[in-house]
C-alpha cells in the first residue's frame, strides 16, 4: 500500500511496511549511516541516520524506524545535524587520529562524515583505545582500536558468510570486535574472506599487504619476476582510477605491469581454461565411475577453508583441482621454467587478485612443490592500484599490451570465472563436449547468470539431465549444504563463491563501491564472453598446445601432480 | 619432501606453544629439541648443530631472540632461522623479515607472527630446508 510522508516540507511516497531510510533513500535524499546494511535487518545502532519527525519527543533512527501515512519527517534540521555531529565528535574522542598514516585515508567513511559535518576541534577527549594490531593472518589485519563498533563485520560475517569467526566481547566502552578468547584471526575460524574489510567504514579491518616484498623482489637482480591477474580485476582496476565501472582495461593493465617490472604477465583466465578442462573431466569421470556427487567447485579458497571447517565430512565432494591461480603459479614454475631454462627457485610469482583468501590459499602447505611455493605473493587489486600510483603510472596513458605467451590466449569461459555461475557455465560448455562430442546449442545459460545468491536448474547433456547449483555468499551454500546432508539428491554439481556475487565482489576489490558497480563488472564480464570467438576451454589451441607438450592429458599423471590437490578436516578451535 | 633426520631446535619460554608445536612437527618426520630460554638453546649449540631454529623473540629478556638469532648465524650462517614473535602487536614495533635487508639486521630467514598455525610454520620450514 502507497503511503504519502512530508519530507523537507514536500510530500514523497513511500510504502507501508517499508523504514523511513528506504524511502527517503528512493527519493534520493541523502541520510549518512553508518551501522546500516542494505539486505539486512537493521540494528540502529550508531544513531548517524536519526531524523526528525513531528509529534515525536526524541529524534529517530530511520533505518528501523517504519513509516506511517501523514508522516512530517525533517532530514537536515539544526537539531539532527548538532545530534549526527555529537555522533561523530564521540567516535573521535578516543579515534587514534593517524589519518595520514592510515591506509583509509581520503577514504573512511568517519573520516568523510567529520568532514561533512564540519568537525573542526576536539569537544570530547577519551583515553585513546590501547588495543594491540592483530596481524597474524595471512590476509587480514585487524587494528580495533580504530574500530567504531557498527558492527558491520560482525553482521556480514555472521548474516552473510554464515562463519561468525568475530563478534562483540566484553561490555561498555571495553566493548570490542574480535575472535572469541581475544585470540588472533590467523587460529580463528576466519575464512579470509575480507568481506569485513569490504564493510568496515575506517580502517580497522584491512587486508595483509605483501607490497613490500613484491616490490623488493622486484628490486631483486637475482629473481625473475612474473605476475598474474584474475578475470575479475581488469573489469574492475578502472574504478580506482575514476573510470567507469565495467570498463575493461586488460590491455593497458598488462602494459602498467610491465613497466613495474615484472618479466612476464599471465593471464589467470589461461589456467581457468586449464581449471575447466580437470574440473569438467573430473565431474565426467564422477558421473561415469560413480563417484561422490554432488561435486562442488574447488577454486574459491575461502569456501574451501569453509568445507575443512564446517563441513568436513562432505570433504570428498569438493573438486581435488587446485585454483586457477595456483595451477598458473604450478605450472609458471615447472613448464615456463623448462621452457625458458630459468631455476624454478629463482622465479618470484605474483598473483593480483580480487581476493583477500588467495593470500592464504598461497600459503597452504600443499601448494609447496618441493619447497617451492607455487606463487609466491598476492596482492589484491586495492594494491595493484596503490603500486600503480606510487610509481607514477596512469592507466589511461598506456597503450594496450597483451599478456605472454606461453600462456597468452583464454577462452571466454575462463574470462567468465570472475562471476558468479561463471565456472559453472564455462564447465558446463566443456562437460557437454566431453560427454556428447558436441557442442551446446547455446554457450548462455541464462538461469545461472546474474547476481542471485542461489541458482538452481536441469541443463540437458546427451542422455544426462544435470542438477546444476550457483551459490555466492556462504551461508547461502551453508543452507545448501544442509539440504544435502539431509537427503536432497537432485544436484550433481555445484559452483561455490564466498564472495556474493563472486570474485568481480571479492574482499580485495576496491572499497565504497556499490551493487551498480558490480553488475557492470559482471556485463563487462558477459559483453566480452559475448564478443569474442573462443569462449570453449575445450577449444582454446594453447590449452591443446599444453596438454600436448606437457601434461599430457586431463587427469593424467602429470596433472594430478601439479594441479591437483588434497584437503583435510580443519580444527576451529574458536 | 622427507623430514626424516632433519632437527629443529625450537626455543620458546611457552611450554604449552613448544609442546605443540613438537608433537606435531615430530608427526611430519622432523626429530625436535626444545629449549624454553636463550641460556638453555645456547648450551644446546654448542654440543650440535640444528637443520632449522624457531625462535621466539621474547624469552629471559625481552630482546634474548634477538641476541640468539645472532649467535646462531654467527655459529654456522647456513642454519636458517625463523623468528616466530607477538611483539609487533604488543608494543608496536613494526619490524619484519621480509626483505634481504630487514633479514640482515633481525639475523632471521623468516618472520612468523604469533599466534601461529602449524601449517603456515610447516610452509616456512619446508621452504627453508629446501
Amino acid at each position: 500500500m502507497n503511503l504519502n510522508i512530508e519530507v523537507n516540507g514536500k510530500t514523497i511516497q513511500a510504502k507501508s511496511g517499508e523504514t523511513v531510510l528506504t524511502a527517503l533513500r528512493r527519493a534520493a535524499i541523502q541520510v549518512p549511516t553508518l551501522c546500516y546494511m542494505e539486505d539486512l535487518l537493521p540494528t540502529g545502532a550508531c544513531r548517524m541516520c536519526v531524523v526528525e519527525v513531528e509529534g515525536q519527543r526524541n529524534l529517530i533512527p530511520s533505518c528501523a524506524y517504519p513509516v506511517a501515512d501523514g508522516m512530517k519527517i525533517k532530514t537536515h534540521s539544526p537539531r539532527v545535524i548538532r545530534a549526527r555531529k555529537t555522533v561523530v565528535e564521540l567516535l573521535l574522542a578516543n579515534h587514534p587520529d593517524d589519518c595520514l598514516y592510515c591506509v583509509r585515508n581520503r577514504n573512511c567513511e568517519l573520516q568523510k562524515l567529520a568532514e561533512s559535518l564540519g568537525v573542526r576541534e576536539r569537544r570530547y577527549t577519551g583515553e585513546k583505545s590501547e588495543h594491540k594490531i592483530d596481524s597474524s593472518s595471512p590476509s587480514i589485519v585487524r587494528d580495533p582500536a580504530k574500530c567504531i563498533l557498527c558492527g558491520r563485520c560482525v553482521r556480514v560475517c555472521e548474516e552473510v558468510q554464515g562463519v561468525s569467526a568475530i563478534d562483540f566481547t566484553k561490555r561498555g566502552s571495553k566493548t570490542v570486535v574480535g575472535p572469541a578468547f581475544n585470540e588472533g584471526l590467523n587460529v580463528s575460524s576466519c575464512i579470509n574472506c575480507g568481506q569485513c574489510v569490504m564493510v568496515c567504514p575506517t580502517g580497522a579491518l584491512r587486508e595483509q599487504s605483501y607490497l613490500k616484498e613484491v616490490i623488493n623482489a622486484l628490486k631483486d637482480p637475482n629473481k625473475y619476476v612474473v605476475v598474474q591477474h584474475a578475470p575479475a580485476v581488469s573489469v574492475t582496476l578502472a574504478e580506482e582510477f575514476g573510470l567507469k565501472p565495467g570498463t575493461d582495461v586488460c590491455g593497458t593493465m598488462t602494459a602498467a605491469l610491465r613497466s613495474l617490472g615484472f618479466k612476464r604477465v599471465f593471464d589467470t583466465s589461461f589456467t581457468a581454461d586449464l581449471t575447466i578442462m580437470e574440473e569438467a573431466s573430473e565431474l565426467v569421470h564422477r558421473i561415469k565411475n560413480g563417484g561422490k556427487l554432488p561435486m562442488f567447485t574447488s577454486c574459491s579458497p575461502g569456501w574451501v577453508k569453509f568445507v575443512e571447517e564446517f563441513y568436513p565430512d562432505m570433504l570428498e565432494h569438493v573438486s581435488s583441482c587446485k585454483s586457477p591461480q595456483q595451477m598458473m603459479g604450478a605450472i609458471i614454475k615447472s613448464y615456463f621454467a623448462q621452457k625458458e631454462g630459468i631455476e624454478p627457485g629463482k622465479i618470484f610469482s605474483v598473483s593480483i587478485m580480487p581476493c583477500t583468501a588467495k593470500k592464504f590459499e598461497c600459503q597452504r602447505p600443499e601448494m609447496l612443490d618441493n619447497g617451492i611455493p607455487d606463487v609466491d605473493a598476492v596482492l589484491t587489486t586495492r594494491e595493484l592500484a596503490r603500486i600503480l600510483r606510487m610509481r607514477g603510472i596512469e592507466l589511461g596513458a598506456l597503450a594496450p599490451e597483451g599478456a605472454d605467451t606461453p600462456f597468452g590466449e583464454r577462452s571466454t569461459a575462463g574470462k567468465l570465472f570472475g562471476a558468479t555461475g561463471g565456472v559453472m557455465e564455462a564447465a558446463l560448455r566443456t562437460a557437454h563436449f566431453m560427454i556428447t562430442g558436441q557442442e551446446m546449442d547455446s554457450m548462455k545459460i541464462q538461469a545461472l547468470r546474474g547476481l542471485g545468491g542461489t541458482k538452481i536448474s536441469h541443463v540437458k547433456v546427451g542422455p544426462l539431465e544435470l542438477g546444476v547449483a550457483v551459490v555466492s555468499g556462504l551461508l547461502n551454500a551453508r543452507k545448501l549444504l544442509d539440504d544435502i546432508r539431509a537427503g536432497r539428491k537432485d544436484i550433481h554439481f555445484i559452483e561455490v563463491m564466498t564472495c556474493p556475487g563472486g570474485c568481480i565482489a571479492g574482499g580485495g576489490q576496491p572499497l565504497g563501491t556499490n551493487l551498480d558497480a558490480v553488475r557492470s563488472r559482471m556485463q563487462a564480464l558477459y559483453k566480452i564472453d559475448r564478443e569474442e570467438p573462443v569462449r570453449t576451454s575445450h577449444t582454446n589451441k594453447w590449452i591443446e598446445r599444453l596438454y600436448k607438450e606437457f601434461l599430457g592429458e586431463p587427469l593424467g599423471h602429470k596433472s594430478h601432480e601439479l594441479l591437483h590437490t588434497h584437503y583435510a578436516k580443519r580444527e576451529a578451535v574458536i | 619432501m622427507t623430514n626424516d633426520n632433519k632437527t629443529i631446535l625450537l626455543v620458546d619460554d611457552d611450554i604449552d606453544f613448544i609442546t605443540a608445536q613438537k608433537l606435531q612437527l615430530e608427526r611430519a618426520g622432523f626429530k625436535v629439541i626444545m629449549a624454553e630460554s636463550q641460556k638453555k638453546a645456547e648450551e644446546t649449540l654448542m654440543t650440535m648443530r640444528p637443520d632449522l631454529a624457531i625462535v621466539d623473540l621474547m624469552l629471559e629478556y625481552k630482546d634474548s631472540g634477538f641476541a640468539l638469532c645472532h649467535h646462531i648465524k654467527k655459529k654456522d650462517p647456513t642454519i636458517p632461522v625463523i623468528l616466530v614473535t607477538g611483539v609487533t602487536s604488543d608494543t608496536g614495533l613494526e619490524f619484519d623479515a621480509a626483505t634481504q635487508e630487514e633479514r640482515s639486521w633481525v639475523k632471521a630467514n623468516a618472520m612468523l607472527i604469533k599466534p601461529v598455525r602449524f601449517e603456515q610454520l610447516l610452509w616456512e620450514i619446508e621452504q627453508l630446508l629446501q
